[in-house]
């Protein structure tokens, strides 16, 4: 037998029986080497789960189209002073309906107002609105989640009972309540606020999922099992392996925060028409749609292309976070 | 299943050369079902970057007949199989080389053409029978869904020719009528008939009587056929006439139900009536996978590709499934395109054996000639790594009476160095029960269990799932309390262990777990991964850790280049490596292996039992080793205990529980060995 194994063609048998196809076959060696067991692909670059994403996400081009989206909406909202000069509170009735020129490529709105500046100065408002609710929702919601998913037992289900109740009231109408009582105060806080009040459910809802099976997931027994505590489990393996749902959920729901913003403004139970905002300008304009509909039409452009880009935006980071919901 | 033909055991059947010399004929004369040449197949990641998944491959498959493909993960066994099926997944094509079957050309087939092969020509058994059946649908339901996708006629069974002209041998089929099913409304009419008949023929009462009780058995409707009761009763010593004639007024055709209920009993689930209108969860995963092996044998397809359909069941059942699957698919002539890691397996159920390395066919030639005679090095790798051969070679080694030393990797200690050592762990009369929901009555997962592990020597426990072996592994790590009974390491009850004194305990006691890819947090690295025992019992500072965790490295044969990675990124094998490292990290007295080299490829639980061998003779460390595979307990243990349904069967050393199973269950477990009963005759 030891004469045949260095040869590398393959040796002839004796056996005549095989079926044709079938006969004894030896690969030449020398075209199938032998690699060592379980070798290391020392080539390719060391990536966590993070930078994996990092990856995904630059070369996708709905990620690399919304990401400069927002940026242009942020700067444009840190500096409005740079697109136009003008006061947005500065109204003249002789400009009424005037129609758009050079200097007021938008035109002007019923009281006089120059559209363009109103629209510019609106960015601020709605962003801003939207960031802090989101922040906030994201910090009450996972918090709220991650005790109820990680204690389990009576704590999950009073906090699951309670997330039901909250859960069983339409945003929108809780908000209209509350924000009722509150009618004279200009402060954008009273806004995020009442959305933070209402709209840490969902995320609480998905980060005691999240937590719940980054629980049960073999590496915090193996470390329980080192001598580590569960709160020091919750802090460093549980918490940052439950983060990317979260994350998901939080850059999806921005855009709808913005567009709750703008309703509330709309229904008169947001911002006071003092405040420059989108919702408050489509509420305006919308007496005078049938005769001047570009009045009504370039608040409501810029809040739907701020909420497409934070929802493109969302899309792309939960393709690159969750990479079983790609679709091929 | 009456006797037909007798192809089931080669090994052993007097009257199987007749037969076999007749199938090999018919093989011949028909030529290859399957012929597969030259197949290349690519995966394409992106625009430009293909990956080369399987290459220059050839093999054939010829009706009637098991052919195995041997190989390792991503070797391109499941890839090459799934292109025959036309169900590459994703981005993979074959871009070169051909599959004929049935001496059609397969490669330019579009989906329309597969759909009318697979089911009624090929049929598939997938490998994991927990998310291949749809969970809200009945599995009778599934089966009818196979049966209607293909217009199966369920009142008459569809031979193939192979085995008509196998089968002619023992009985004529007479028409295609003869072929007509048992219905179960007509079955009480007709072992009425058959007492009568029987009564006539003038067998005596009693006899009659049991004879009529086996038919009753033997006669599932929906899967017995109008000419096997015929034969069936003219054996009883009833007349030819008589019994063709109450066959043919009795035998009339089976309901759709009938056959649902059929086809699941063949595949060996017992009561399928009631089965067939059961959920995919009241199912145990063995009772799945038949399941599934009736949906993929519903149509009678020539061809049955089985994509490791075993490799997620306990052995025993392994070998029953497998066992009940190739008397069908003889008594069908079905042939099954087998695919495996086990090389034992592979060469203990197929006739021919194709070796897949790296996407290359690398040997291939008859089961037991390339087994005994290896020629290609990776062949000869896995020969020499396959545990259940190597425990073989231990066997006859012992046979022949010759020094077994230099082929245990693992130095088995003698009797007097175990009844020396001192007790390091001992667990006495140790009981745990679960409530089970909705359930009033406690369930004992662990009842009365008592053995002790002794310092620097490995004890295994070995049973199937469910025999509560991990759970006894959990309560010596005191990741749960005992609900009687109690774990003592070195002289004292771990139960009272608190604070500073359960940190100690931790400290010697370290788990290495089953699932290499959920014992690494993947968020971080690998370096931080082994830092953390150090840093949770704050041993030495940044420095003097990395120094450490490079130690830890090279102990277990990684490259310190690995630190900086993360678990993504590692093989199974290389993350079983970091969790040992991880657990080595405190210099522990005691590892806990809970089946910690299962999941792995052979060549790499090889790998890693041996690194596990070498660090216990540098370091006397003792095992606690928790498997459900016999085999991998020869090249490791000292000691053996066998659990079964919680309690302790039997606890022996390895040597006397290999050479002298005291128990009927190890016994069954130790012929459920894969390639156990092979004829090696290894030199």
């Amino acid at each position: 037998m030891s004469s045949n194994m260095a040869t590398t063609s393959s040796p002839v048998f004796s056996q005549s029986s095989a079926l044709p196809g079938q006969e004894r076959y030896v690969a030449p060696i020398d075209e199938t080497p032998l690699q060592d067991v379980d070798s290391i692909d020392d080539s390719a670059p060391a990536t966590s789960l993070w930078q994996d994403a990092w990856r995904t996400l630059r070369t996708n081009p709905l990620f690399i189209v919304s990401a400069l989206l927002i940026l242009f909406i942020i700067f444009v909202a840190l500096f409005p002073g740079v697109f136009t000069k003008q006061n947005p509170n500065y109204c003249n009735l002789d400009n009424s309906l005037n129609p758009p020129s050079n200097s007021h490529p938008f035109g002007f709105d019923m009281q006089g107002c120059d559209v363009f500046t109103r629209t510019v100065y609106g960015t601020r408002t709605s962003l801003s609105v939207g960031i802090l609710a989101t922040v906030l929702v994201v910090l009450l919601g996972a918090l709220i989640g991650a005790l109820a998913g990680f204690f389990g037992g009576w704590i999950d289900a009073v906090l699951s009972r309670l997330t039901d109740i909250f859960l069983a009231l339409p945003i929108l109408l809780g908000a209209i309540v509350v924000l009722q009582m509150f009618r004279t105060s200009s402060s954008i806080w009273k806004i995020v606020l009442v959305m933070t009040l209402f709209g840490w459910v969902s995320t609480a809802r998905i980060a005691r999922g999240a937590v719940m099976e980054a629980k049960n997931l073999e590496f915090n027994t193996a470390s329980t099992a080192l001598g580590s505590t569960p709160m020091r489990n919750l802090i460093n393996h549980i918490i940052p392996n439950s983060m990317a749902p979260i994350i998901v959920i939080g850059t999806t729901s921005l855009g709808t925060y913005i567009v709750l913003e703008a309703t509330l403004s709309f229904l008169g139970v947001g911002l006071p028409s003092t405040t420059v905002s989108w919702g408050g300008d489509i509420a305006n304009a919308q007496t005078i749609l049938r005769t001047n509909p570009s009045v009504l039409f370039y608040p409501s452009a810029a809040l739907a292309i701020t909420v497409l880009a934070f929802i493109m935006m969302g899309d792309a980071v939960k393709d690159a976070l969750d990479p079983k919901s790609r679709t091929a | 299943m009456s006797a037909t033909m007798n192809t089931t055991n080669t090994t052993d059947a007097t009257d199987a050369t007749s037969s076999e010399s007749k199938l090999e004929a018919l093989q011949r004369a028909q030529g290859p079902l399957l012929e597969v040449k030259n197949l290349e197949i690519d995966f394409t990641t992106d625009k430009k970057h293909a990956v080369h998944a399987v290459r220059d491959s050839s093999f054939s498959v010829y009706p009637g007949q098991w052919v195995a493909i041997v190989g390792e993960s991503g070797s391109g066994k499941s890839t090459s199989a799934m292109a025959v099926l036309g169900l590459l997944p994703g981005t993979g094509h074959v871009v070169g080389g051909s599959i004929k079957f049935e001496g059609r050309e397969l490669t330019g087939a579009t989906q329309k053409d597969f759909e009318q092969l697979r089911g009624e020509k090929m049929g598939l058994v997938p490998q994991d029978p927990m998310s291949n059946l749809n969970p809200v649908w009945r599995i009778g339901a599934q089966v009818k869904e196979s049966l209607k996708a293909n217009n199966m006629d369920v009142a008459h069974e569809k031979r193939s020719d192979l085995a008509k002209a196998l089968a002619g041998d023992e009985v004529t089929i007479k028409s295609d009528d003869d072929e007509t099913f048992i219905g179960s409304t007509e079955l009480p009419g007709l072992l009425q008939g058959a007492s009568e008949a029987l009564a006539q023929a003038g067998v005596e009462a009693g006899k009659a009587e049991e004879l009529v009780k086996g038919f009753g058995q033997s006669w599932v409707p929906g899967s017995q056929t109008r000419w096997r009761v015929a034969d069936d009763l003219i054996h009883a010593g009833v007349s030819d006439d008589a019994a063709w004639t109450l066959a043919k007024s009795h035998v009339t055709g089976s309901t759709q139900d009938d056959r649902i209920a059929g086809l699941l009993s063949e595949a060996g689930l017992p009561q399928a009536a009631v089965r067939a209108r059961q959920f995919p969860h009241e199912f145990s995963g063995g009772m799945r996978q038949r399941a599934l092996i009736a949906i993929g044998l519903a149509c009678r397809p020539d061809l049955l590709i089985a994509d490791e359909p075993t490799s997620a069941l306990d052995v025993t059942v392994q070998k029953k499934i497998l066992d009940h699957l190739h008397m069908l698919t003889d008594e069908l002539g079905t042939a099954v395109l087998f695919i495996t890691h086990d090389l034992g397996l592979a060469a203990e159920r197929a006739q021919h054996i194709v070796v897949m390395y790296k996407g290359r066919v690398v040997e291939s030639g008859p089961s037991l000639e390339v087994l005994q005679h290896p020629q290609h090095p990776y062949t000869k790798r896995l020969v020499s790594a396959a545990p259940s051969l190597a425990s073989q070679r231990i066997i006859s080694a012992h046979e022949r009476g010759e020094d077994v030393e230099d082929l245990m990797e693992h130095q088995v200690k003698g009797e007097k160095v175990l009844e020396r050592s001192e007790h390091i762990i001992t667990v006495d009369h140790l009981t745990k029960e679960f409530k089970l929901p909705r359930n009033k009555e406690m369930f004992k997962a662990v009842d009365e269990v008592s053995f002790s592990l002794k310092r620097g020597t490995t004890l295994a426990i070995v049973g199937e799932s469910g025999s509560g072996k991990s759970t006894v592994a959990n309560m010596v790590l005191k990741l749960l309390d005992p609900t009687e009974g109690t774990v003592t390491y070195e002289g004292k009850n771990i139960a009272g262990f608190k604070g500073k004194e359960l940190l100690d305990f931790r400290r010697h006691v370290q788990p290495v777990f089953q699932n290499p890819y959920g014992s690494l947090d993947p968020t971080y690295s690998i370096f931080r991964s082994i830092e953390e025992p150090l840093r949770i019992h704050g041993i030495g500072d940044r420095k003097s850790r990395v120094k450490r965790v490079r130690e830890l490295l090279e102990l277990v044969e990684m490259p310190t280049s690995v630190m900086q990675r993360y678990p993504n990124e590692l093989s199974g094998g290389q993350r079983q490596r970091i969790a040992i490292a991880r657990a080595m990290a405190l210099n522990p007295d005691v590892i806990v292996c809970d089946e910690a080299v299962s999941a792995l490829d052979v060549l790499v639980q090889n790998q890693v039992l041996e690194l596990l061998n070498d660090l216990q003779a540098e370091r006397s460390l003792s095992y606690l080793f928790i498997t459900h595979d016999l085999a991998v307990v020869r090249q490791i243990a000292d000691e053996v205990v066998v659990m079964q349904q919680g309690k302790l069967v039997e606890h022996a050393t390895t040597d006397e529980v290999f050479n002298h199973p005291q128990q009927q269950y190890t016994r069954d477990l130790l012929d459920a060995i894969p390639g156990g009963n092979l004829a090696l005759g290894l030199d």
